[in-house]
């Protein structure tokens, strides 16, 4: 039953974020006047660079060190990396593209029911942990896949990861528990 | 412990004798042990024939520094004490304040204890833990404070000491319960002053909440808010006006929250039943929760929503029809073009009827995906704009598709001078487009753009970098042109003005210093100095040498130690950081962790030196370490310390050095005392302890 029920599940990446190095120097004042889409924030030392193609945000230091975020899957997001690695060539860097490295996938997932999370607490201690002062909802780390579950009374799940597989094992992993302390539904109430 | 079995004759007949200390075996008469150590207790005789027990009671909190005589403080009692003594003291104070008992109180001394000894408290505010160790109290004991109370008196986020305790709940495995908003109710009820009623009305705010949470309005709110809620209802079945400023001033939640739980609470069915009944019976029927129900709604919504928009393409379709009409009359009425443009109309007359019968919502879509280098004619606008009789602006959206339509005819050529112009992937983008690229002439920028581009694909490129699915037009689309530059510049030095000045101050700063010879060079944070290794050709010099270096510990005598005619094993000071070791880095303090940092001479590895010397090495630094910290990271050091260790004693007999390191130890493990037997006052004290020592 459980298994079938996978299948029905959606999980939607929303973000992934991933680094790579273009292993030379980088000047930014150049980048932040020759490029479009650019916001140049020198107190902090950083560019912040746009791209429209894939969806994506870039975070560019000097160092030659950036970070890609706000693609939507992992191909996007190295897609996306040597666009951008491109388009600084393009400027006249010499830009060598190393060190490509996803390194944060969230994604949603949506129960068809809801959740006790006392319940859950209570079953999962110490691995999940619930402050109702703090934050409406529930964490589940997972060790071994490095990753972390927020678990919502509605049902709706965010899943944070450093890959997509680890994501999708997590939420196989995390389903079981969660159908345990489902709450029955009833009766569809009037919507007033 | 005495040996069961004599080890020469194998006889089990071992005779033990405390008196003398020693165990001989009774077949072959050899001597097992000797000097057994007797733990018994010794009574001495007191003035007056009564009889004492010889020792003193040590507190079970295991002081580091047992006080002796009359019992002087902060006789440079270690640090871990002192950290100890200043928790308790915010412990007690913070406590008070919340009316904590004595017996919360030290219960959380013990949880702040355990935290040292796992190092939660580095890197956080001493006082962030201790609130954290009394709010873990108040949770595993149930009383009725929140973590808001906390953040009030210490003036703290509420997020950040509730990410400390997280944090201490996790590392400690002490598993909370979770908050019960019924523990609130009668802290509640008691601000409140109901006076004599007081205990109906919580008892009724009771059955208000278990009611709640049986509805399932409770899961992920803050319980303070149900209580809020709970109460006012309670306080009005009963007759007591409590108005929502007074409750909110005691539940400490917002207004619009208390609002929110009264009407969903007031949408479950137990919310419809007058006083008499609710108070009679209890519901079976359960709801579902809040966000539930709205869930649901938003579902029917976004239906709703579906089907507008299928009916509004519906109608779209008919007006693109229409449109299409006009435009065939278009083609007609339009002006000539001339020039460069004579060729693409030759061209759009025979792509243009491929083009119309297409459905017109496909095309933004299209364009999209084609190359983003479309041209398009102003003159072309215009001139439609004109035959229209209206202006550029008032151009429908629907128009402008129409005329996207005939460009992607146009799109083959690119090459051209002319005066081609960029284009974003959709329309919308260009109605809505930025300053920058869009309205500013660009006649050089294609053609120069195109030059680079062949360059750059001549340069030498980066060997790694792989092109496929790059279009390299579309990435210099992101790419400004000289004359843009120039303005962006403009605009760029203009915002950030302020900025540069700052940097210009600095830099000025640092040149006037340099002149004046003044200038320090301030790198921000620079890893920390390694030191050369000391060469020297004795012990002596090399300790000399390396107490120039650095003043390690103040606890230390270094005159001292300099008459000292001893090749100790290791350094003597206290170390200082080592290059840090990747598993241990998080764990080493600043003071002693690690090896033995012995440059003192390079004469032989240790490796060379017997056996026998090795445990007195590697061993000094798990002497002090057990002495300072809870003894979770002995085996660290060891295997650390010995691979480190290239320098260590030479010259001179095994057996002496032995003795001397003995001494050595000796000295160390008790610098406290050697301090004081050497007459060195840094604590005021004067008097001189012999005992034992």
């Amino acid at each position: 039953m459980d298994s079938s029920n996978d299948d029905a599940l959606d999980i939607i990446i929303t973000n992934v974020v991933a680094t790579f190095r273009t292993r030379c120097h980088l000047n930014l004042r150049t980048i932040a006047l020759e490029g479009t889409n650019v916001i140049y924030k020198p107190e902090v030392g950083k560019v912040l660079m746009k791209l429209r193609k894939p969806k994506i945000t870039a975070s560019i230091w000097s160092s030659g060190k950036i970070i890609c975020t706000g693609a939507t899957s992992e191909d996007d997001a190295k897609v996306g990396a040597r666009r951008l690695a491109r388009c600084l060539q393009k400027l006249g860097f010499k830009v060598r593209f190393s060190a490509f490295k996803v390194v944060n996938v969230l994604a949603v997932c949506s129960m068809p029911f809801s959740i006790h999370l006392v319940d859950f607490t209570k079953n999962n201690r110490p691995i999940a942990s619930y402050e109702p002062e703090l934050h409406p909802a529930a964490t589940y780390r997972i060790k071994h896949l490095k990753a972390t579950i927020q678990v919502f009374s509605t049902g709706s799940l965010t899943v944070t990861g450093p890959n997509v597989q680890n994501v999708a094992t997590a939420v196989e992993q995390v389903y079981p528990l969660l159908f345990e302390c489902r709450k029955p539904l009833r009766e569809k109430r009037k919507v007033n | 412990m005495s040996p069961k079995a004599c080890k020469n004759c194998g006889s089990s007949d071992v005779d033990v004798d405390q008196a003398r200390g020693d165990a001989v075996c009774m077949g072959c008469g050899s001597v097992l042990e000797d000097n057994i150590i007797v733990s018994e207790v010794e009574f001495v005789e007191s003035g007056g024939g009564g009889s004492l027990a010889v020792g003193q009671f040590v507190s079970s909190e295991g002081n580091k520094n047992p006080v002796f005589g009359e019992g002087h403080h902060g006789i440079g009692s270690e640090s871990r004490a002192q950290t100890l003594q200043r928790a308790k003291q915010h412990i007690n104070t913070l406590g008070r304040q919340l009316q904590m008992n004595q017996h919360c109180l030290d219960t959380a001394y013990n949880f702040y204890r355990m935290a040292l000894g796992k190092h939660l408290t580095r890197g956080r505010k001493a006082l962030h833990v201790v609130a954290a160790c009394l709010y873990l109290v108040c949770r595993t004991e149930g009383t009725p404070h929140m973590l808001l109370d906390f953040s009030d008196v210490l003036q703290v986020n509420v997020y950040v000491l509730g990410r400390t305790f997280l944090v201490l709940s996790r590392e400690l495995c002490i598993n909370a319960s979770a908050i019960d908003p019924c523990l609130y109710i009668p802290r509640f009820a008691q601000k409140l002053e109901f006076g004599d009623k007081n205990h109906e009305v919580s008892m009724t705010a009771l059955r208000l909440v278990q009611r709640m949470k049986r509805d399932w309005m409770h899961t992920g709110r803050r319980p303070s808010g149900l209580c809020g809620a709970a109460l006012l209802v309670a306080a009005r079945m009963h007759d007591f006006c409590r108005t929502t400023k007074e409750i909110i001033k005691v539940v400490k939640v917002c207004e619009s929250t208390l609002r929110k739980r009264l009407t969903e609470f007031q949408d479950t069915p137990s919310g419809q039943l007058t006083i008499e009944e609710f108070m009679r019976q209890d519901l079976d029927q359960e709801c579902d929760p809040p966000c539930y129900t709205t869930g649901l709604k938003n579902k029917k919504y976004q239906q709703l929503e579906i089907e507008l928009e299928k009916k509004m393409e519906d109608f779209e379709e008919e007006i693109h029809c229409y449109e299409d009409e006009i435009d065939a009359e278009l083609q007609n009425c339009r002006p000539k073009l001339k020039g460069v443009y004579a060729a693409y109309t030759k061209e759009t007359a025979t792509e243009v009827p491929e083009e119309v019968g297409g459905d017109a919502i496909s095309t933004p879509s299209k364009m999209a995906a084609a190359t983003d280098e479309e041209q398009e004619e102003e003159d072309e606008l215009e001139a439609v704009a004109k035959h229209f009789g209206k202006q550029m602006s008032e151009l429908t959206l629907e128009a402008l598709i129409k005329l996207e339509q005939k460009t992607p005819g146009e799109e083959e050529e690119e090459e051209e001078g002319g005066s081609p112009k960029r284009k974003g992937p959709t329309l919308e983008s260009i109605l809505g487009r930025m300053p920058t690229a869009s309205t500013l002439g660009l006649p050089e920028s294609i053609s120069k753009c195109i030059g680079e581009e062949k360059e750059n694909d001549g340069a030498a490129d980066s060997g790694e970098l792989d092109l496929s699915g790059i279009d390299d037009k579309e990435i210099e689309l992101y790419l400004l042109d000289d004359g843009e530059v120039k303005v962006k510049t403009a605009l760029w030095m203009a915002e950030n003005s302020d900025y540069l000045k700052q940097l210009k101050e600095k830099e000025a700063k640092i040149a006037k210093e340099k002149e004046l010879g003044i200038y320090k060079e301030r790198k921000p944070r620079g890893p920390s100095k390694k030191h050369p290794p000391i060469r020297a050709n004795t012990a002596d010099e090399a300790i000399e040498k390396m107490l120039e270096q650095k003043k390690i510990s103040s606890k230390i005598n270094y005159d001292v130690l300099k008459d000292l005619n001893v090749k100790p094993g290791s350094s003597p000071a206290r170390q200082p950081d080592t290059p840090k070791r990747e598993a241990s880095a998080v764990k080493l303090t600043g003071r002693n962790r690690s090896s033995p940092r012995a440059p003192l001479s390079l004469s032989t590895p240790l490796s060379t030196l017997g056996k026998r010397l090795q445990p007195f090495i590697t061993g000094l630094p798990k002497k002090k370490m057990a002495m300072e910290q809870a003894a979770a990271h002995n085996p660290l050091p060891v295997p650390v310390g010995n691979p480190d260790i290239g320098v260590v004693v030479e010259s001179g007999p095994v057996v002496y050095d032995d003795a001397a390191e003995e001494e050595e130890d000796e000295e160390e493990e008790t610098c406290v005392s050697a301090m004081e037997l050497l007459g060195s006052n840094d604590y005021g004290s004067d008097a001189d302890y012999d005992e034992g020592f």
